[in-house]
């Protein structure tokens, strides 16, 4: 079979409407959108950071869950047939300085340009900001989040790093903070990588677990040793360099005022485990290509605020996928990036529902 | 030409892009959606368009047929909306939809298909779970990405550009 068909809505590109749109981000949202305005007559460049286009498929979801040419036959069926063009190593910025994930940059474009020069832009630049969790000694070497840690892993396997740009896990003792498909996935690296022993922190038992109880079990029979409830306070350091973590056992409170029960910790249960590397997958933040006052509103959660058109605060500029949603799934970017495709060809049309 | 539209659960990842995408195509409402079980494991549920379709078989209107790609059609204009298809599919697959006073289900894509293009969900899956074509192109596919999914799992540490066939 050949890759995903982005552009699944004609079988070729039709007559062109002479609209040009601006898609920042080359991820399921951007791509969906892509696939959606080509065959809708508008010229497509899209632009994003990475040596290539993909996102988190690419970049970040293993190999042995989304095959690499499935994504990468995709992007070029949209390149060849359908003429998108795409500006890899790309940086959209509004003078910002870097971030995470830039190691690739090689060129930089200014949002602003990018208003002038075309009729609509989407952005669709995902939720990459992970967080570390704030603790004592997360600031030592040899703690990472798990998503720049697949970044890297799978970088590697594209062709763009080399192995000594990934941590050396082999014969290294592994703690993976998180209980949902990132942990899940940063585990299993590991073992494949051939660390000694990965252990698996969660603050919550097996059966709340974000990736479910089934992947939990998985990754138990393949050896990773589950430490549910509990939660690390600190992390020790020698040298500079991570030696060990300590941990404390967690209970469950009563309901709150939300009916929650929220994880806290037992006094006194703390322990300690000998480890090289702390690998966090705690959750994502939005990461929109902006840091502060641009003109497009954030919500607290650093959300970039659209109306009912998909529309942010700017007239014209437009945005889908995670980096409206939070942390989603590629299914709900991609759905997300095809409503609001649909909703930038009214708009580029003045169709009026 | 008989075709199939196979769902591979082993190899689903639960991203529910084919639920976006059918969603997309049909009004908000999807013909394909993904389940996930008590263990959290993500199963797709949608018209398996069966060889023997029970469906089919129980329909007192006779509103169900089989069109000449093999899917399994409801005919909105005989459906008398007893549910007699929804209570005998293994699968519980049809939907009753209350606008339109009939069943629905998926028809892999059956205006896509006049076009000459293949169900949006097979054509989206990031995971390549979801195949479409004739019966024995479909299981040939399947066989060589389940093989794809072995071998990857086993020797993930090692990076496959450069060895053996480029993929």
């Amino acid at each position: 079979m050949g890759g995903m068909n982005f552009a699944f809505l004609c079988r070729e590109k039709p007559k062109p409407t002479g609209k040009k749109v601006a898609i920042i981000g080359a991820g399921p949202a951007g791509l969906a959108a892509a696939g959606y305005l080509v065959c809708h007559g508008h010229e497509v460049h899209v632009y994003d950071k990475l040596p290539e286009p993909g996102g988190l498929m690419l970049f970040g979801i293993p190999e042995f869950r989304i095959p690499i040419y499935r994504v990468r036959d995709g992007c070029k069926n949209l390149e060849n047939a359908f003429e998108v063009k795409f500006f890899p190593r790309t940086k959209v910025c509004f003078g910002n300085p870097n971030e995470d994930g830039d190691d690739f940059v090689e060129k930089r474009v200014e949002f602003e340009e990018l208003v002038k020069n075309y009729d609509a832009v989407l952005i669709a630049t995902g939720a990459w900001n992970a967080y570390l969790p704030n603790i004592p000694g997360s600031d030592l070497e040899g703690v990472f989040s798990a998503l720049e840690y697949l970044f890297r892993i799978k970088s590697v396997k594209l062709g763009h790093m080399d192995w000594s740009e990934v941590p050396p896990i082999e014969g290294k003792k592994i703690l993976v903070i998180g209980a949902g498909h990132t942990a899940v996935d940063a585990a299993i690296e590991s073992v494949n990588l051939g660390a000694e022993k990965v252990y698996l922190s969660y603050r919550r038992t097996i059966r709340e677990a974000p990736a479910g109880a089934y992947e939990i079990h998985l990754l138990q029979q393949r050896g990773v040793k589950w430490l549910e409830r509990t939660m690390p306070v600190r992390i020790i350091g020698e040298n500079g360099k991570v030696r060990a973590v300590e941990l404390v056992k967690t209970k469950m409170s009563e309901p709150d005022e939300t009916g929650r029960r929220r994880p806290i910790p037992i006094e006194g249960s703390n322990f300690q485990i000998d480890v090289d590397y702390v690998i966090c997958a705690v959750g994502q933040m939005p990461t929109p290509p902006f840091a502060k006052e641009t003109g497009i509103a954030l919500d607290r959660k650093g959300r970039i605020v659209v109306d009912s058109r998909h529309m942010t605060s700017r007239e014209g500029v437009f945005a889908a996928g995670d980096v409206v949603l939070g942390p989603s799934k590629v299914g709900k970017a991609v759905k997300d990036g095809l409503y609001t495709a649909e909703s930038i060809h009214y708009w580029l049309m003045e169709v009026r529902e | 030409m008989r075709k199939v539209l196979h769902v591979d659960y082993s190899l689903c990842i639960g991203c529910e892009t084919c639920e976006g995408v059918c969603e997309f195509l049909h009004h908000g409402k999807p013909n394909i959606r993904v389940y996930y079980t008590v263990t959290g494991i993500p199963i797709p549920i949608n018209c398996r368009h069966c060889e023997k379709a029970p469906c089919m078989e129980v329909c007192p209107a006779g509103a169900i047929s089989r069109d000449h790609d093999g899917a399994i059609i409801i005919n909105p204009n005989k459906c008398i909306g007893c549910m007699m298809c929804l209570a005998v599919c293994p699968f519980g697959v049809p939907t009753f939809d209350v606008k339109l006073k009939a069943m629905t289900k998926c028809d892999m894509c059956a205006d896509r298909r006049e076009l000459g293009m293949p169900p949006a969900c097979s054509e989206m899956c990031p995971a390549e779970a979801i195949f479409f074509g004739k019966p024995e192109e479909a299981e040939e596919e399947i066989r060589r990405r389940t093989a794809e999914k072995i071998a990857r799992e086993r020797i993930s540490s090692i990076p496959l550009e450069g060895v053996g066939r480029q993929l």
